[in-house]
């Protein structure tokens, strides 16, 4: 089953940030026709809908928007299509899919309330990433 | 034209005139058709030949789209003509967009064709064109 997806290598070097936008293209669109069978795998139906994917799948892709170099670029995208990958071949979980992807997209430091207020700028951004 | 003719067509055939009708709608030459050994028929009626603009429907399904993608307000016009950088797609966006459309009408854009839209009236005639094709 993984083999039938395609043969997706990132081959290490782009030359320009303009080919290294065609891969970023070339990825989304590999991701995007995989959505029908990863909601049949993981049977998604119930829970979420192929645009919302979709849009998913974008706004990881747009977080990294501000990056300029192709290496940096190449690298993010071999950590997407290895992510791609396992998902394809069932290495993960419906679990998984639905903590990471389908459920609570919004802003996690919304419902930080009240009791937050001095909180310092470090725990603001640490529920977006590691660094 | 010529393929026509050259495969003896009857009506009887499901799957044949589903063929027959579906490309006769679209007025791509003339059908013809011979039962028995009887002589080959123009219907006149199949001659006439669609303009290459695509169908209002196609559009406004194209425009409700990328209304839904871009999260236009319903007040922002979005014809034909509308480029989708002036309606604040990135090309992330663009991209998007069509994925959205290959989803909707069941088809698969290749690279080159994608890389050439640029207004919602291309993005419909590519669809349509490929839509003929299936």
């Amino acid at each position: 089953m993984a083999s039938t997806m395609k043969y997706v290598r990132v081959p290490p070097n782009s030359a320009s940030l303009a080919e290294a936008r065609q891969r970023v293209f070339e990825f989304f669109k590999t991701a995007c026709r995989s959505i029908p069978s990863i909601m049949e795998i993981y049977t998604l139906d119930d829970v979420t809908s192929p645009s919302q994917l979709r849009s998913v799948i974008s706004s990881e892709i747009r977080k990294n928007a501000h990056i300029t170099n192709p290496k940096v670029i190449d690298m993010l995208l071999f950590k997407g299509t290895e992510e791609l990958c396992n998902i394809v071949e069932h290495s993960k979980q419906r679990h998984h899919i639905l903590g990471q992807y389908v459920l609570n997209r919004e802003d996690r430091t919304h419902d930080i309330g009240n009791k937050d207020q001095g909180a310092s700028d470090f725990l603001k951004s640490f529920y977006k990433s590691n660094y | 034209m010529a393929s026509f003719t050259a495969s003896s067509v009857s009506f009887s055939a499901v799957s044949c005139s589903f063929k027959q009708n579906k490309v006769s709608s679209l007025g791509k030459g003339s059908l013809s058709f011979s039962g028995n050994g009887s002589p080959s028929r123009r219907l006149p009626a199949l001659r006439f030949r669609v303009s290459c603009a695509a169908k209002p429907e196609t559009v406004n399904k194209v425009v409700d789209i990328v209304r839904k993608q871009l999260a236009l307000p319903a007040d922002r016009d979005v014809s034909g003509e509308s480029k989708f950088a002036t309606l604040g797609a990135d090309s992330l966006d663009t991209v998007e967009i069509v994925m959205g459309l290959e989803e909707e009408f069941g088809i698969s854009v290749e690279e080159e064709s994608a890389q050439s839209i640029t207004t919602v009236q291309d993005a419909a005639d590519l669809i349509e064109k490929l839509l003929e094709k299936k």
